[in-house]
């Protein structure tokens, strides 16, 4: 690229004049505005949030499909937070074969059609050495009545992940493959991986306090590879009981783009003892399957990322920006409600078969989730993805859309018009050019 | 070692540090301002905000690094948050009405823009916002292309591409003139 300081020379001769005389006018109004914001109560920063959301199909789908794919790579499991003496809380946590904990979240911003959302969701989760894991949530909006239940069950020996939700009386069954089942494995209970990961992250000692009568430590940590940079700014803190080592509670913040989300969990109950049976999923017989066959969650590969790619411009018209889970999430999940309405199924179309509707939004949420998902597996994983969507249209066949290193000297590219290819990294340096 | 003294002093409520502070930095902040929404009356606005909120935050301030670049960041931030506010009051997009002040110019618009940056605001206004950001604080503030992203909450990637692609366009708008 060519230098750039033929702009930066063209930056500094721009000027501009100010007139002194109002100088003084100017500050006085600084001051004045200053005093006056200062007698007022500060109005601490909250979005206009207005009061919709889960009344739409589409929306609820994309909530589930956010929390699966959280689920499986570990965003609501606290195991990747920090600490310094986290190693000594991951050897207790191993020796722990079953545990329970609340989840406290809330979501707020502006997600859908520029409506904004305020989602408050309770999870209760059960996780076992094993693996198998079952989150019952609670999800409840100011303008709804009532709460919408779900049951989740993650269960890898069946290479299945089976939700349930009461109060529609509805379930839907997702297949996994054996390579999902290693990776949510590996996310969620591998100690080794979590402590290396953990230790990537830059972090701060909170101090010794109380919670509860139980003294703890806390940690904190900011830095932005918690989340393989994919969540946009985080928050991240936890505190662990000094005596037993293992954690008491946790609290996580995020802010990606528009969207808030701070969850609190809390609530940790260490080797409790459960029947088996919790982890069988029990569907009543009156209940009906939201899809006519399993859902097939789609591996985080290269394939699942270019038809997550193409489905995008399907419904968008181009590529997604950037990569971030729920910004991805957020504009599918806008570009399918519009779709929809356009097509007035929602008033109208009552006879439509609801389950073809559903396979139809997962077929295409899954592969759009699975993108970001392989996006962020390839950041944890080092592999040194690249991601230009901002930049790179369809059309543009030549340009580097995606990339990502395979081996010491080369690199996989998704060009513009989704056309993969395996190049070195001299004439990837080329294809990119990238400004020194 | 000024700006510490300054800081030092704002804190015990010296209005005179406060002022002395406006006097070396508004016009840093006004040329920023302008190249990132286009439009000299938004811009008068968006300084005066930052220059409030830093008087009422001096008690609690703690700078690691300089001021120029703390009052940089505090703009940018403003310009975000003021174009984040625009559009939940759907009112006018931002970058619809960057091009309008120019136009028409507020009776009480105190700073005058040369020739020269009236050219690099309209070509500036005609970059995607992010990549403003990013062009903005490389040029005007020296920030480096690892520390944008931790502003931005994004990839370094991502910063380099949007500086490479944005430094094109530029180039390209200005042609003739560089």
């Amino acid at each position: 690229m060519k230098s750039a300081d033929d702009i930066r020379q063209y930056f500094r001769k721009s000027t501009l004049s100010t007139n002194i005389e109002k100088h003084e006018e100017i500050f006085e109004k600084i001051i004045c505005a200053q005093k006056q914001s200062g007698k007022t109560e500060p109005v601490s920063y909250r979005p206009n949030i207005g009061k919709i959301i889960m009344k739409n199909p589409i929306i609820k789908i994309a909530v589930a499909a956010v929390v699966i794919i959280a689920c499986l790579t570990g965003v609501f499991m606290f195991e990747k937070t920090s600490g310094v003496a986290l190693a000594d809380v991951l050897n207790r946590i191993e020796q722990v074969s079953v545990y329970m904990y609340r989840m406290s979240m809330s979501v707020s911003g502006q997600v859908i059609n520029d409506k904004p959302i305020d989602q408050e969701m309770n999870v209760t989760i059960l996780m076992s050495h094993d693996y198998d894991a079952k989150m019952v949530s609670e999800m409840s909006s100011p303008l709804e009545e009532g709460k919408i239940t779900q049951e989740m069950y993650m269960l890898p020996k069946k290479k299945a992940m089976i939700m349930i939700m009461p109060g529609q009386k509805k379930y839907m069954q997702m297949d996994l493959d054996d390579k999902m089942i290693e990776q949510t494995q590996q996310q969620n209970n591998d100690p080794r991986l979590m402590v290396q990961k953990i230790l990537e992250c830059k972090y701060e000692k909170l101090g010794v306090s109380t919670i509860e009568g139980v003294e703890v430590e806390g940690f904190r940590t900011i830095d932005p590879n918690y989340m393989a940079g994919m969540m946009g700014q985080v928050d991240i803190k936890i505190w662990v009981d000094v005596e037993t080592q293992l954690p008491v509670r946790s609290e996580m913040s995020m802010q990606m783009g528009e969207i808030q989300m701070h969850a609190v969990m809390h609530d940790f109950q260490w080797d409790v003892t459960v029947d088996a049976a919790e982890f069988e999923p029990v569907i009543p017989e009156d209940y009906t399957a939201l899809t006519d066959k399993p859902i097939k969650m789609p591996a985080f590969d290269e394939k699942t990322a270019i038809r997550g790619l193409e489905l995008f411009v399907e419904l968008t018209g181009s590529y997604p920006e950037e990569l971030d889970l729920m910004n991805i999430i957020s504009k599918t999940s806008e570009a399918m409600g519009g779709k929809l309405a356009g097509e007035q199924m929602q008033q109208e179309n009552r006879d439509i078969n609801e389950q073809e509707m559903t396979k139809e939004l997962t077929e295409k949420i899954m592969p759009i989730t699975g993108l970001a998902a392989f996006y962020m597996q390839l950041v944890q994983n080092k592999n040194d993805p690249a991601y230009y969507g901002e930049f790179v249209t369809p059309e543009d066949a030549d340009k580097v859309l995606m990339r990502w290193k395979v081996s010491e000297n080369e690199y996989r590219v998704i060009f513009g018009d989704l056309k993969a290819e395996t190049v070195s990294a001299d004439v990837l340096a080329e294809l990119e050019n990238l400004p020194q | 070692m000024e700006d510490k003294l300054l800081i030092w002093k704002l804190r015990r409520g010296s209005r005179e540090a406060l002022r002395r502070m406006y006097d070396k930095y508004h016009a840093d902040l006004l040329k920023i301002a302008v190249v990132m929404t286009g439009g000299m009356n938004t811009a008068e606005d968006i300084v005066q905000e930052v220059f409030r909120k830093f008087a009422g935050r001096a008690d609690r301030l703690s700078l690691s690094g300089s001021l120029r670049n703390y009052l940089i960041t505090s703009t940018v931030n403003t310009v975000r948050n003021f174009r984040r506010k625009q559009r939940r009051h759907k009112t006018q997009n931002l970058d619809e009405t960057d091009h309008l002040p120019c136009e028409q110019r507020r009776p009480d618009q105190w700073a005058i823009m040369s020739e020269q940056l009236e050219r690099l605001s309209a070509a500036m206004t005609s970059l995607p916002y992010e990549q403003r950001e990013v062009i903005t604080l490389r040029m005007e503030a020296d920030m480096t292309l690892r520390k944008i992203p931790e502003l931005q909450g994004t990839s370094v990637s991502t910063a380099q591409a949007r500086y490479r692609y944005g430094i094109e366009r530029l180039r390209s708008l200005l042609n003739g003139e560089l």
